[in-house]
């Protein structure tokens, strides 16, 4: 399984397909904190923001590979095992990316505190004094990590086939992940909307969320672990 | 390895593309799998390779897998070379060992002159030497070759056949499909012949079992009347029938209809 996911990061990796959804990461979560008035605002977030970034680098790893050289490689590891690893290499860098986004929303807020007269007085939570807010922000970006990665895939190959299907119904899913009431994503960033009054109250999902997330996940890898074992071909235009 | 009721298709509503291929496959094989275009062979052998699981069916026992697709185009972002290490490391030769293997390869194949260009930028030829290479690197005790030979030079080609020839003396079993009836003409061992409608038929190759004296003979065949070629082997001069064993008596089976051992 190391040789699987060390072949699948270096795609990732050496494909620049990670580029697109970092930039737009970045510009998201710079936004983010921009615009928040706590910390605990700012993880919101920047969890939430993980949902159409995984998704996204979870399409990019479901059609990076050409039929032929997945075939050698279900060949040599078995399909399962090779269907597994090309969705948890997306899923671990969305965690990567998603920890460095706490840890510059913290570094952000600490700074924002000690310019006195800043005017940003939500922000004064110095987030070393609160782990609370860290923990629950995290555990949001947790929720949002599982939802994006079974949405992308649940809307590309092999399950979504078609390149434009696959591409809009990713988008469309992506929306429905975050304003739809069911979903376990919405539930944990909007669980907290209700305890906005103070700026230093911790955030978080409610057990609900996690546990839905988690099905969600299982659910959705298990549908395209099984269709990969019996598709030969993955890309629209062979048959 | 055995195939059991081996079927496949793409879909419930679709029709079957290899239906019910039941077959022993021993060690030390080399069996040709015959067909025109589009009769199901690449499916068979992606089923047999493990790259696909069968709808109907099973495989049991298959050992580990080299497999050469129809056609390999370089769409991955890497140098051959690495590619290969990557690849070496899936198929359990990590570090030095992977390494050496993968310079034996390129060097037989006479790839290691560009072994370090990119994949993309590879001809068909270069790219399907570079897709042999990964199959043979573990050595696999079964591979599955889908016409491996095209767009090979004709070195590449001589060394392809030999390294056939060195996996099936190592007790290893090679499944090939080639459109060429002069590849590794004689030396095959059985030939699976495909019907066109989903069927398949295994005749043993033209090579003679070849041993002084022969003990023990097991034959798996399909028949509806199992006394009268019971009756007809033991009339056979020099031939006793040791047991009988029958394996499934299916009265209402017959769109499940196994291979025929002639």
């Amino acid at each position: 399984m190391t040789a699987l996911l060390r072949y699948q990061t270096a795609i990732l990796l050496r494909s620049h397909r990670w580029i697109f959804p970092l930039i737009a990461y970045v510009l998201l979560i710079a936004v983010g904190a921009a615009g928040s008035t706590s910390l605990a605002e700012t993880l919101d977030w920047s969890g939430a923001m993980l949902v159409p970034v995984v998704a996204f680098l979870t399409r990019a790893m479901l059609t990076a590979e050409p039929d032929a050289a997945r075939a050698c490689v279900c060949a040599a590891a078995g399909p399962v095992r090779a269907q597994f690893a090309t969705l948890i290499v997306p899923l671990g860098a969305g965690a990567v990316v998603g920890i460095v986004a706490a840890v510059f929303d913290v570094l952000a807020a600490e700074a924002a505190a000690r310019v006195p007269g800043a005017g940003l007085g939500g922000k004064v939570t110095a987030a070393l004094d609160h782990p609370g807010i860290v923990a629950g922000g995290l555990l949001i970006a947790l929720v949002c990590l599982l939802v994006g990665s079974a949405v992308g895939a649940l809307c590309n190959p092999p399950l979504l086939r078609h390149p434009a299907a696959a591409m809009l119904s990713t988008l469309a899913a992506i929306i429905l992940a975050l304003a739809a009431g069911v979903s376990p994503a919405n539930a944990a960033i909007s669980h907290t909307t209700a305890q906005v009054a103070s700026p230093v109250a911790a955030h978080w999902p409610g057990p609900a969320a996690l546990l839905g997330a988690v099905i969600l996940l299982a659910v959705a890898w298990g549908v395209s672990v099984l269709a990969a074992t019996r598709r030969d071909t993955w890309s629209h235009s062979s048959t | 390895m055995r195939l059991e009721a081996v079927g496949k298709r793409y879909g419930l509503r679709q029709p079957w593309v290899v239906r019910g291929v039941s077959a022993d496959v021993p060690a030390g094989r080399l069996i040709r799998v015959a067909g025109r275009n589009g009769s199901g062979k690449s499916t068979l052998l992606r089923v047999v390779a493990g790259v696909s699981l069968p709808s109907a069916g099973k495989v049991t026992g298959r050992p580990h897998c080299g497999y050469v697709p129809e056609r390999f185009p370089g769409g991955l972002p890497f140098p051959g070379r690495e590619y290969l290490l990557h690849l070496a490391r899936i198929h359990g030769l990590p570090g030095e060992t992977g390494r050496r293997r993968v310079e034996e390869w390129l060097e037989r194949l006479g790839a290691a002159s560009y072994a370090d260009q990119q994949l993309r930028s590879m001809s068909k030829g270069m790219c399907q030497k570079v897709a042999l290479a990964q199959a043979l690197i573990p050595s696999p005790a079964l591979l599955v070759l889908d016409e491996a030979w095209t767009g090979l030079d004709q070195a590449a080609r001589a060394e392809l056949d030999a390294a056939v020839g060195e996996r099936v003396a190592a007790g290893g079993t090679v499944l090939f499909v080639d459109h060429d009836a002069a590849r590794l003409a004689g030396r095959e061992d059985e030939r699976w012949n495909f019907d066109g409608a989903g069927g398949v038929a295994i005749l043993a190759g033209p090579a003679p079992v070849a041993a002084p004296r022969v003990e023990r003979v097991t034959i798996r065949l399909e028949t509806a009347d199992a006394a009268r070629v019971i009756g007809q082997v033991r009339a056979i001069e020099g031939a006793r029938v040791r047991s009988v064993d029958v394996e499934g008596a299916d009265v209402a089976g017959a769109d499940v209809a196994g291979a025929e051992s002639p």
